[in-house]
C-alpha cells in the first residue's frame, strides 16, 4: 500500500511517513517485548498442558496439570497464603500510607527530614533489607529477645508457622509503604485548602471532612495505589524467599514461590506453568476489572 | 488554618513523627553499625556504639576472601547497560505511542500494559527453556534482556507515553515548520523537554536492575558471574551457617551507592515519583 502513494497527495504521503516512523520508533521495544513477554506467556500456557522435566521430551497431558492443581493441598494452601498475604499487605500498606501522608503533610520545619526517613527503605536493596530483618528475627536475635524481655515468652516470629506470614507482611510494608505515602502526600497537597475550611465552617468533623472531601478528591490516586499495590503483592517473591524460603512448614509459600519450587527445584516445568497460568489469569482479571471499574469508582473533579 | 494551629501542637507532632520514624530508620542504622562489628558482638551487644570496638575488618575480608569485587563489577556493568537502553527504547516507543499514528499501535500498546502488569516471574519457565537451549545459562545476557523488555521496560514505555501526551502538539508543528523530520523533532525538541520523565525511568531502571534477584537466581550459578543480591547470601560457612558480620558488611556495600544517590537527589526523586503517581 505504501508504494501505491499517488503523487500530489502530500497529506497522504505524510500520514504514511508518520506510520513508517511510528513503526520504526516502536519496533525495538515491541519486538523485544514480543520475544521476552508475549511469546513466553503463550509458551506458559502451552507448557502447562505437558509433563516436562526439561531433560526429556515434553509429554502432552492435556488438562491433567489443572486437575492435579485442583486436588493438590499444597497448591490450594499456597493460593490461600497468597490471598492472606495480598490482603494483609493491601490493607496495612494503604492505611499506613494514608496515615503517614496525612502526618507528613503537616507544615512543620524539618518535615522533609521525616519524609526522607520514611521513604529511605524504598530505595534500600530488597535483599539487604530482608537479610537485616532475617538477622534481627533470628531465634535468639534482637527482636525475639526484646519481646521475651517484655514478657512475651519464647517468641520466634519468623520461624513459627502461625506468625511467619504476618511478620513478612509487616517487614514488606515497612519497606514499601514510603512510596505510597509519598504518592498520597502529593495527592493531598493537590486538595484545595478552601474546601476544607468551608466544610469546617459548616461544622463538619475532621473525619467527615476526610470522608466527604479529601477521599473523593484523592480517589484517582487511591485507585492507582490500590491496583499497583495489589499486583505488587501478588508477585512478591524476593523478600519472601530470602526471609523464609517459603517456610516454616510452607506457611509463607505463595503462588510465585510454589511455582518457583515446582519448576526450578523439582523440575516439574509443566506443573509450574499451570500454576503460572492460574496466576496470569488472576492478574489479567484484576487488570481488566481495574479498567472497567475505574470510571464508576473514581470521582473526577471535572 | 493549619499554620495557625501548628505552633500549639508542633511538639506533639514532632514526638509522633520521631516515634513513627523509628521502624524506618533503625534497621538502616543498625545495619550500618553492625557491619563494623564481629559476629559475636552483633549478637551480644547490638546497640553498642563504642568506636573502639568497631573495625573495618569485615569489609576487608569480604573483598579478600570472596569474589565480591568481581560481583560488584557485574552488578554495575549490567545496570550500566540496562539503564540507558531502557531510557532510549522507552523514549522512542513512548513517543510513537503518544504522537504518531501507525497501524497496530493500540494493540501493541495494550500488550505493553499487559507486560507491565504481569509479574515477570510468570514467564520464567519458557524464557528459561529458550535461553538454556541457546546455551546462555550462566551468562548475563538473559538477566539483561529480561530487565529491559519485561515489566520494568513496559512501565518505562507507559511513563514516557504519559509524558509525551502532556506536551502541546504545537511543538511538533513548530519543529516541522523549521524543516525537522520526525527524528529531528524527537531529538531536538521532545527529548530535551523529557528530562524529568527520563529521570523517573532511570530511577526505576536502576532500582530494578540493582535489585533483580529472581532472574540471576535462575540463570547464574557460577560464583564469579553472580550479581550482588545473590552474592549477599553466599557468605556462609561449609555447613551453611551464615557469617552475619560479612553479610551485613556486604549489605552496606550494596546499599551504599543507592542510598547516597537517593540522599543527593532526594527532592527530585520523590517529586518525580509523586508526579508519576498522580498522573497515572
Amino acid at each position: 500500500m505504501m508504494g501505491a502513494a499517488r503523487p500530489g497527495r502530500p497529506a497522504l504521503r505524510r500520514a504514511q511517513r508518520e506510520a513508517l516512523m511510528g513503526v520504526l520508533f516502536a519496533a525495538p521495544f515491541a519486538l523485544g517485548m514480543l520475544l521476552v513477554v508475549v511469546l513466553p506467556l503463550l509458551g506458559v500456557i502451552g507448557i502447562s498442558l505437558t509433563q516436562w522435566s526439561l531433560l526429556d521430551a515434553p509429554r502432552w497431558v492435556g488438562l491433567h496439570n489443572y486437575a492435579r492443581l485442583a486436588a493438590d493441598p499444597a497448591f490450594l494452601r499456597s493460593a490461600g497464603v497468597t490471598a492472606a498475604f495480598t490482603a494483609g499487605i493491601l490493607v496495612l500498606n494503604i492505611s499506613v500510607a494514608l496515615a503517614l501522608a496525612t502526618l507528613l503533610n503537616a507544615k512543620l520545619r524539618g518535615i522533609g527530614v521525616f519524609r526522607t526517613i520514611i521513604f529511605s527503605p524504598v530505595v534500600m536493596p530488597v535483599v539487604a533489607w530482608a537479610l537485616v530483618w532475617k538477622f534481627l528475627l533470628q531465634p535468639d536475635g534482637t527482636v525475639n529477645a526484646g519481646l521475651s524481655r517484655l514478657g512475651a515468652g519464647d517468641a520466634n516470629l519468623l520461624f513459627t508457622p502461625g506468625t511467619a506470614l504476618w511478620t513478612v507482611v509487616v517487614i514488606e510494608v515497612i519497606k514499601a509503604v514510603g512510596l505510597n505515602a509519598v504518592i498520597f502526600l502529593s495527592a493531598l497537597q493537590g486538595v484545595p485548602p478552601e474546601l476544607h475550611e468551608a466544610a469546617r465552617l459548616d461544622g463538619a468533623s475532621p473525619w467527615q471532612v476526610f470522608r466527604h472531601i479529601t477521599l473523593p478528591l484523592i480517589s484517582p490516586t487511591f485507585f492507582l495505589v490500590f491496583i499497583v499495590t495489589l499486583i505488587g503483592a501478588l508477585k512478591l517473591f524476593t523478600p519472601v524467599y530470602v526471609l523464609t524460603g517459603g517456610g516454616p512448614a510452607d506457611a509463607t509459600t505463595t503462588l510465585i514461590v510454589y511455582m518457583f519450587k515446582q519448576g526450578f527445584q523439582f523440575f516439574e516445568f509443566g506443573y509450574a506453568s499451570a500454576v503460572a497460568t492460574v496466576l496470569f489469569v488472576i492478574v489479567l482479571a484484576l487488570t481488566v476489572a481495574q479498567w472497567s471499574l475505574r470510571r464508576r469508582l473514581v470521582f473526577y473533579e471535572s | 488554618m493549619r499554620a495557625e494551629r501548628a505552633p500549639r501542637w508542633s511538639w506533639a507532632l514532632y514526638a509522633l513523627l520521631i516515634l513513627v520514624s523509628l521502624p524506618f530508620l533503625l534497621p538502616l542504622l543498625w545495619l550500618l553499625l553492625s557491619a563494623f562489628k564481629t559476629s559475636a558482638a552483633i549478637f551480644s551487644s547490638p546497640f553498642d556504639l563504642d568506636p573502639a570496638r568497631l573495625s573495618a575488618a569485615n569489609f576487608r575480608q569480604v573483598f579478600a576472601e570472596y569474589p565480591f569485587a568481581r560481583q560488584y563489577f557485574n552488578s554495575v556493568y549490567i545496570a550500566a547497560l540496562v539503564v540507558p537502553l531502557t531510557m532510549g527504547l522507552s523514549a522512542l516507543a513512548g513517543y510513537a505511542f503518544a504522537r504518531l499514528r501507525f497501524p497496530g499501535r493500540d494493540a501493541v500498546f495494550i500488550l505493553t500494559l499487559v507486560a507491565m502488569m504481569v509479574p515477570s516471574e510468570l514467564t520464567a519457565v519458557p524464557q528459561f527453556v529458550v535461553f538454556s537451549r541457546l546455551g546462555l545459562t550462566n551468562s548475563h545476557l538473559p538477566v539483561i534482556v529480561t530487565q529491559i523488555f519485561s515489566a520494568t521496560g513496559a512501565l518505562a514505555v507507559f511513563l514516557m507515553r504519559q509524558h509525551f501526551i502532556t506536551l502541546p502538539p504545537e511543538l511538533d508543528d513548530a519543529g516541522r515548520v523549521d524543516g525537522l523530520g520526525t527524528l529531528g523533532v524527537f531529538r531536538h525538541i521532545m527529548l530535551p523537554l523529557s528530562r524529568p520523565a527520563l529521570a523517573t525511568v532511570a530511577i526505576f531502571a536502576v532500582l530494578n536492575s540493582w535489585n533483580d534477584y529472581f532472574n540471576p537466581l535462575i540463570y547464574l550459578s557460577r560464583e564469579g558471574l553472580l550479581t550482588l543480591p545473590l552474592a549477599l547470601q553466599r557468605f556462609t560457612d561449609p555447613l551453611g551457617g551464615v557469617y552475619w558480620n560479612l553479610t551485613l558488611a556486604g549489605g552496606v556495600l550494596v546499599a551504599l551507592p543507592v542510598l547516597l544517590t537517593f540522599l543527593l537527589a532526594q527532592r527530585q526523586f520523590i517529586e518525580s515519583l509523586a508526579a508519576s503517581g498522580t498522573k497515572g
